[in-house]
């Protein structure tokens, strides 16, 4: 019974990267890498330039979803309880208090989009990473419950003016940090110029398959990957030893270009980290039709669940995605396995 | 009584006239001419230091020229007993080789005379191997007439077996006996003992200078994995430690840490390797299902250990720059 399962979620997860394979296009890493986070149930930060096809890439994934989307924009002046409630003067002249995007779809909310998340002061961090890491929330007097969301957010790293650093804690929420790049192939940006069906978004997002996957039962598949998949003691092993190097990346003969590694690394991954590595990993063994994790499943995902988590020296964050990735990649090049 | 006297006293006069006979007879002859005989006479190199018992040999090339003729009889008699003023001389002929080539108009003789002490002194004793007198005749002649040619005695001095009385050893400076010496065979034996050790040391060194190689490349990852992984039995915990030994030679030859995700960047890097691409990647299935996922399927056969030591084999030729010898396809029955 199992086995039938995975195949036929197998073939909708498929499904869902072949349609919006076919809206954003020259983004196949990334795609794979959201399909991934969708059922390995983690959060996903979106890290690229303006108007690379973020947005659009989490409508097309929310439309093929299902379920409840709810989107806001991260400004200077955003509090808490917009998030939570919004306050108005009704026809009849009295106040009126409606529910805010958080609690617009109840339970039935399965993709929070936070644009430019880093536009937003840290109390709204904080606020939304109580609701990333417990799925509630407590307003009006009651526990509000979201068990099927997801946060898909997104920052733009390139401006800085009037803009809030994400704090460690709040990143480590999110399973994977994913960049969005430009596409390369010169094709693919000549059809992104010139395609006239690329430049009416709605329209384009329309053109998706919709519910795709049942956003409700993700969740409860969700576990059945986690158990189906296996780990072996080798596997475990190697896993452990990427860990400790992301932590002493010298004691692994570790180095990154003009960068002192005895000061470079002020905390390395977190449990939680590690542990959402291996839920991603355990993910896609399954989508390659694995029945067990392989170094190479967790090469796929290693970078972008575990970069955004280390926190490096002062002196070093103004450069952290690159020393980042050649940090991990050195990683990955260091430590074997068997 | 009287007869044993008359036998006795017979045998003495006769002895006495065959003596004088035999004397008269060499005395008599005449010496033969000049250019008749060249001798070329090899006495022995030194001619003191001879005890009782030595044997001392002259080598004689003798070169007669025809129509002279040697009379074999004349040859010296082995054992016969040689006089020097009625005295015995000790000196007995013990061995004689002869041998004759004609050579047109002359005839060459090699004679061979080995002559042993039979006398000694407690001192220091003259001797001589004795005269020797060869009989010719020349057979144009009317009278046959014989003739004799005279090889000259050997003088030479007969040591006493021990010294009489006291000796200094400082005073005996003979340049004959040379110095005493000292038993150093312990010594030689140690320093034989010493340079054996040595030479394998210097040789254990050249190995470990060589990396555990005796010739260039020979000491390549994948060559000391091969000789590890032909040792293996094919047991599960064998194979593992194959598989285990050919990804660090993969990875101590890629400089890094090797996996499927990035062996195209390795071939790219090691073009080498491009012919058994087929294998690493079989390499990398079978180490999955070693390692990772045992439900998986490898392509390597049923016996992969076998398997396992012709891929190391093939990369070690590649690591050596070789021609990797096929794949035995054996293996994988």
């Amino acid at each position: 019974m199992s086995d039938r399962q995975l195949a036929d979620w197998r073939q909708h997860a498929l499904t869902l990267e072949t349609e919006v394979n076919k809206v954003v296009v020259g983004q196949h890493n990334p795609i794979r890498l959201i399909t991934t986070a969708i059922f390995a149930r983690g959060h996903v930060l979106l890290e690229g330039d303006v108007g690379v096809g973020k947005t659009t890439l989490l409508r097309a994934f929310t439309r093929s979803i299902g379920g409840g989307y709810q989107r806001i924009e991260g400004t200077i002046d955003l509090m808490p309880n917009d998030l939570v409630y919004h306050t108005y003067l009704g026809e009849d002249g009295k106040p009126h208090v409606s529910a805010g995007p958080l609690l617009m779809s109840g339970e039935n909310l399965s993709v929070f989009f936070f644009n430019e998340i880093n536009r937003a002061r840290p109390q709204v961090h904080s606020l939304l990473l109580r609701v990333m890491a417990e799925r509630t929330l407590s307003a009006f007097n009651k526990e509000h419950v979201f068990p099927h969301m997801i946060v898909f957010a997104d920052r733009n790293q390139v401006e800085k003016e009037e803009t809030f650093e994400i704090p460690s804690a709040a990143r480590d929420r999110f399973m994977m940090e994913i960049p969005i790049l430009v596409p390369s192939d010169d094709a693919i940006m000549s059809g992104l110029m010139f395609d006239t069906r690329f430049h009416d978004v709605d329209a384009l997002v329309d053109t998706i398959k919709k519910d795709v996957l049942q956003f409700d039962k993700l969740n409860a598949f969700s576990g059945v990957i986690q158990k189906s998949i296996e780990a072996s003691e080798t596997l475990k092993k190697y896993a452990l030893n990427l860990w400790k190097s992301t932590r002493n990346p010298t004691e692994y003969g570790v180095k990154v270009t003009n960068v002192d590694m005895n000061r470079l690394v002020l905390a390395g991954a977190s449990p939680r980290g590690m542990s959402m590595m291996l839920r991603a990993a355990r993910v896609n063994a399954w989508l390659n039709e694995r029945t067990a994790i392989t170094p190479e499943d967790i090469h796929a995902v290693f970078h972008e669940t575990v970069a955004h988590r280390l926190v490096f020296s002062p002196v070093y964050e103004m450069r952290r995605t690159e020393i980042a990735r050649e940090m991990l990649s050195n990683i990955l090049n260091a430590v074997a396995a068997p | 009584m009287n007869k044993l006297l008359n036998q006795i006293l017979f045998a003495f006069i006769l002895s006495l006239i065959t003596n004088a006979a035999l004397a008269l007879d060499v005395q008599l002859l005449p010496d033969v001419k000049d250019g008749v005989v060249i001798a070329q006479i090899q006495d022995p190199e030194r001619a003191v230091g001879y005890m009782v018992g030595d044997i001392l040999t002259r080598h004689i090339i003798v070169t007669i020229k025809k129509p002279y003729k040697l009379i074999d009889e004349s040859l010296p008699i082995v054992g016969y007993e040689k006089r020097y003023r009625g005295q015995v001389l000790g000196i007995d002929l013990s061995d004689i080789q002869h041998t004759s080539k004609d050579d047109g108009d002359k005839v060459i003789h090699e004679l061979t005379l080995s002559y042993q002490v039979f006398t000694n002194k407690e001192v220091v004793k003259h001797g001589a191997l004795p005269t020797e007198y060869l009989h010719l005749i020349n057979l144009k002649s009317h009278g046959k007439e014989v003739v004799k040619y005279r090889i000259p005695s050997f003088e030479f001095a007969i040591s006493p077996i021990s010294l009489f009385g006291q000796v200094k050893v400082e005073e005996d400076m003979s340049t004959f006996r040379g110095p005493l010496l000292l038993d150093n065979s312990l010594e030689k034996k140690r320093l034989k003992t010493l340079l054996i050790v040595l030479v394998l040391s210097l040789l254990g060194l050249l190995y470990m200078l060589g990396k555990h190689a005796w010739l260039p490349r020979m000491g390549g990852p994948f060559a000391r994995s091969y000789r590890e992984i032909r040792k293996l039995p094919n047991t599960p915990q064998g194979i593992q430690q194959a598989v285990s030994s050919m990804h660090a030679s993969l990875n101590t030859t890629a400089g890094n840490s090797l996996f499927s995700g990035n062996l195209e960047q390795f071939l790219v890097q090691n073009p080498a390797f491009n012919v058994i691409k087929t294998e690493m990647g079989q390499f990398f299935g079978l180490s999955r299902q070693v390692f990772f996922e045992p439900n998986s399927k490898h392509e390597v056969g049923n016996n992969p250990i076998q398997w396992l030591a012709q891929f190391c084999r093939r990369c070690r030729d590649c690591e050596r720059g070789l021609v990797p010898d096929t794949l035995n396809t054996d293996a994988k029955a």
